[in-house]
């Protein structure tokens, strides 16, 4: 389920199997896109929130890269523990504590008014999160908010996202490189 | 109610007889009146109901997006669509959330109705009495029934209703029945009522006819792990959650004097409810000091290592939690194994009229792998029997059986890295990782995974070089697994009257910061010592920590610095600052009766037949706050969904996404968190306390700072709710690194401030917040959405107002 053109850089596009193989939902599955096309759908939106978990404790580096894109202007959701990467690296501009699961039956709301009070979002990005929780929190939004966009720049084929890459659990590097290209695309 | 039993013939009438089963008196012999819902039916609570899921939204992550029950099927339903029958993604959802827990309340009533027969057959008709320290006796049956029991059969009532209960919510599921999703969530709690009714039968029964400790917390310690159990004898082991049967083994050994011979460990919750048997040595038919003679070999998530360590002999299977390969697992170990009940046959040939003597020759000779026996005694003088006189049988199949080392690394030249296994390993375990490390000679790798592996053998079964995954662990492990000793409480029961009447004023105003139930399975997210550290943090904050089955079981795996497990640190009582196990998964029940007691002893509420007061009263005043660290059976949901009904929040852990629903409150609308102060019955808007009633956390740290968060109430006093927001600011500050985004909505006087973090949060309120403070007085001007009132009444049922007219 490829997405048809593939921009130059790092192929996310490969290996489009829910991490967890059983995960199959029904006729609806995500696509996998490269990190420019990604990039520019973030771009393009008006709201816009990455969301974080805190398997990024599980590869520090992430927490830099996110520190990047909140540079960027992409406000963050940090999820379970997670605030406390940012914490230590002296990082809080737009980082805001909040668990996953309140989070998502927020956002499944349209008159929620957001994290900073400024209206509901209409993109959020996941990223270093559980599998099978993001996987979940994504179905709930999949089936009760579908003005969201779905989108996942974690190292798994998220099934019920709208846009994902393929797996590359076990490509650390490439995944790196494919984040970097997102950071680098949004810096524009 | 009193029922006389008798028949009589009528005279001068020839070959008339006339049989009446029973006489019933309408003589009430409790003193409280009747409450408004005695028995209530499927709608009678439905307001109360509304009333939770108009504050908690009912919140779906469907797990898949299709229906397939009826034939129009399968039918898409994303994007909250309708199928052909009309029902759209909400109401299919709701649908699958009812079934799940009415198979949980099954699984428990079935538990209680078969212990019913069982108590009656082989103790007959025993007085219910709980001692006299224990004189709210069966508050669930009592709140929900109206009546007291006063005998075993008078139990029988309260599981006729139930049953007819149940029988009317299935029904409800069938296609072209109920549709609506907030309904089918009214059901669901309906059976989440009924499931903590039928755990309060099962442990009641049991506590009484096998004369388990009735509230002490001094319950004795037994030896857990399997490296209690002696290998030097025939190793029985009593798998799943149903005592009858291993019960009788533990009866038979003991009247023949054969624990010489012979070792008895439990896995599961058999194995808290055989440590309980006649400690207290009352007047039961059975021997006296029976319970610590059995041994807890372990929790059910660590089944697949213990079988393959080679100890047991013998396993006898009852009801509840066992893998259902079982019988392929203990087959390829040349294991015996006997099935005690219906509910679990596999198979296997019913023997149960056979004689001892024949089913033991063909189970020691491996003619059978198994066989089933559906009569307690007989399964237990078997599995006894089979025990001792197959040891020296299999001691072949023990050493065949158990990987060597040159097999070990042979399986772990197999393997191509290719990852399979991680794709479908819940904690996610880099499986290929620590292969590679163990290549190197490094077996700690594996080792350091051992008690994260939850041992679902998901990994063996994908693999597609057919390495045997569980085998590489067991290899890896296997000095501990055999060495493993530890000590635990046995199941002390329910909470004493008097223990509530010491506790209940400090947990209503907040000064004990709250009561964490900690309970359920070994689907741990990042293993078992998450359940010892939880329990140790909340112990050490002063909190109740009570526990049971499997979880209890995990957390005395783990020793302090000083070599001591949780139940040696802290005192089992039902107290701040004290870990209390109430017993095995059925004894669950000891917890929300405890919650009741509270509303009822300490209150002086009448619980008779009144489940929303009682519940009203919980959620408003009672901070107590489960958590399902490791559920993984649809009977945590269902227990979680009673607790829910009750007013009792719950956390579970990221795996529980897979029981799709959740309820959740929303902070920022202010028109859902309004109460009745019951004084004058005048609205008023309080603080989110508790914000959810399901909450499923990422992470133990996360869920840890919103355990502290569920166990805020409105009806805190000022002490109570600093004590409270110190643990929670605390919390936030030890995992995350700083202050909670939202403490400040908790604050309603200057008082409620923690000391430690008391200038820093002023300032905060009137920098961020906008919150006006007269420095002086070290008061606030303007802010708080409500003043501290100690006074305050808060209720969410209209006829509690007080007001006089």
């Amino acid at each position: 389920m490829a997405a048809e053109t593939k921009p130059k850089g790092i192929d996310t596009t490969k290996n489009p199997v829910p991490f967890e193989m059983a995960q199959i939902p029904g006729p609806e599955m995500a696509k996998t896109y490269m990190p420019k096309v990604i990039a520019a759908i973030i771009k393009k939106s008006n709201r816009p929130l990455l969301v974080v978990g805190a398997e990024l404790f599980d590869d520090p580096v992430m927490f830099d890269k996110m520190i990047e894109l909140g540079k960027a202007g992409l406000p963050i959701a940090a999820t379970a523990h997670s605030v406390k990467g940012f914490v230590e690296r002296g990082y809080q501009d737009n980082v805001y504590q909040i668990g996953l699961h309140p989070l998502t039956n927020y956002l499944r709301f349209p008159d929620w008014k957001g994290l900073d009070g400024k209206g509901q979002y209409d993109t959020v990005i996941f990223m270093g999160i559980f599998y099978k929780f993001a996987n979940a929190m994504f179905a709930t939004l999949k089936h009760f908010n579908r003005d969201i966009k779905r989108v996942s720049i974690d190292r798994y084929y998220h099934v019920n996202a709208n846009m994902t890459f393929g797996n590359m659990a076990f490509n650390p590097n490439d995944y790196h490189a494919a984040v970097d290209e997102i950071i680098a695309a949004l810096k524009k | 109610m009193v029922k006389t039993e008798g028949n009589f013939a009528v005279e001068d009438m020839k070959n008339v007889q006339i049989n009446i089963g029973a006489v019933v008196k309408e003589e009430d012999q409790w003193d409280k009146p009747m409450g408004p819902f005695p028995k209530p039916g499927v709608a009678t609570l439905r307001n109360w109901d509304y009333t939770i899921m108009n504050r908690y939204k009912i919140m779906y992550a469907p797990a898949d997006d299709t229906c397939t029950l009826c034939t129009y099927g399968p039918c898409d339903l994303t994007a909250n669509i309708k199928g052909a029958c009309g029902i759209n993604m909400e109401g299919y959802s709701g649908k699958i959330v009812l079934i799940a827990v009415l198979m949980g309340c099954c699984a428990h009533a079935a538990h209680g109705r078969h212990l019913y027969h069982w108590c009656l057959e082989k103790f007959g008709n025993m007085k219910f009495d709980m001692g006299d320290e224990i004189l709210v006796d069966s508050p669930i049956y009592q709140t929900i029934i109206g009546q007291k029991p006063t005998d075993l059969k008078g139990f029988g009532e309260g599981l006729a209703y139930l049953e007819e209960e149940v029988v009317q919510l299935v029904a409800a599921t069938h296609t072209g029945q109920e549709a609506f999703y907030k309904d089918f969530e009214s059901k669901a709690l309906h059976a989440g009522m009924m499931d903590l009714l039928g755990m309060e039968i099962c442990d009641m029964l049991q506590i009484v006819a096998y004369d388990m400790p009735r509230g002490a917390a001094d319950a004795p310690l037994v030896e857990i792990g399997m490296g209690t159990l002696d290998q030097n004898k025939g190793v029985l082991i009593a798998y799943g959650h149903n005592l009858a049967a291993g019960a009788e083994a533990m009866i038979y050994a003991e009247n023949n004097n054969l624990w010489d011979k012979v070792d008895i460990g439990g896995v599961c919750c058999t194995a808290i409810d055989l440590t309980r048997i006649t400690e207290t040595g009352r007047d039961s038919t059975i021997p006296k000091n029976l319970g610590p003679r059995a041994k807890v070999a372990g929790a059910m998530g660590w089944w697949r290592k213990m079988v393959r360590s080679g100890v047991m002999d013998c396993i006898m299977i009852d009801e509840q939690c066992v893998f259902c390969d079982v019988l392929e697992d203990s087959k390829k170990r040349k294991i015996p194994v006997i099935a005690t009940t219906d509910k679990i046959m596999l198979g296997l040939d019913d023997r149960t009229n056979d004689t001892v003597d024949s089913i033991v020759a063909d189970l020691v000779s491996f003619k059978v792998p198994g066989v089933a026996i559906l009569d307690p005694t007989k399964a237990g003088e078997v599995a006894i029997k089979t025990a001792i006189a197959v040891k020296p049988l299999r001691a072949e199949a023990k050493t065949q059986n158990k990987m060597t080392e040159q097999q070990f690394k042979e399986a772990l030249d197999k393997c191509t890295n290719c990852n399979q296994c991680a794709f479908v390993c819940p904690p996610h375990i880099r499986i290929s990782n620590l292969i590679a490390e163990a290549k190197k000679g490094n077996l700690e790798a594996f080792s350091g995974m051992y008690e994260i592996c939850v041992g679902c053998q998901r990994c063996e079964e994908v693999c597609p070089q057919g390495i045997n995954i569980m085998d590489l662990y067991e290899f890896a492990n296997r000095q501990y697994i055999g060495t493993q000793k530890f000590l635990m409480r046995a199941g002390r029961g329910p909470a004493r009257d008097t223990e509530i009447r010491s506790v209940g004023a400090p947990i209503v105003l907040g000064t004990i910061p709250g009561v964490i139930a900690l309970v359920g399975c070994s689907n741990y997210p990042k293993g078992t010592k998450e359940a010892y550290d939880m329990a140790r943090e909340f112990a050490n904050r002063g909190y109740i920590v009570v526990t049971s089955g499997c979880m209890a079981m995990d957390m005395s795996l783990y020793k302090d610095e000083d070599g001591k497990t949780i139940w040696e640190q802290f005192p089992g009582g039902f107290d701040g600052r004290n870990v209390c196990n109430v017993g095995s998964c059925v004894a669950n029940a000891n917890i929300a009766d405890a919650a009741i007691k509270v509303a009822t002893i300490f209150a002086g509420r009448n619980h008779r037949a009144n489940f929303d007061d009682m519940a009203d009263y919980i959620l408003s005043k009672v901070g107590a706050c489960g958590v399902a660290w490791g559920p993984y059976s649809q009977k945590a949901a269902s227990i979680a969904t009673g607790c829910n009904r009750l007013g009792i929040p719950v956390v579970v852990q990221p795996h529980s996404v897979m029981y799709r629903r959740s309820f959740m409150g929303r902070a920022d609308k202010p028109e859902d968190w309004m109460v009745i102060d019951a004084r004058d019955g005048k609205m008023q808007q309080i603080e989110p306390a508790p914000e959810a009633m399901l909450y499923i956390a990422e992470t133990a740290e996360e869920a840890m700072i919103e355990m502290a968060k569920l166990c805020f109430r409105p009806s805190d006093n000022s002490m109570g709710r600093s004590i409270k927001l110190s643990h929670y600011c605390d919390l936030s500050m030890k995992y995350c690194g700083k202050l909670p985004d939202d403490w400040h909505i908790f604050v309603r006087d200057a008082k409620d401030l923690p000391i430690t973090f008391k200038d820093q949060m002023m300032k905060e309120l009137e920098s961020k917040h906008g919150w006006k403070v007269d420095w002086k007085a070290k008061k606030f001007l303007s802010g708080p959405l409500r003043p501290a009132d100690v006074s305050f009444d808060p209720t969410n049922i209209a006829r509690k107002i007080r007001a006089k007219k």
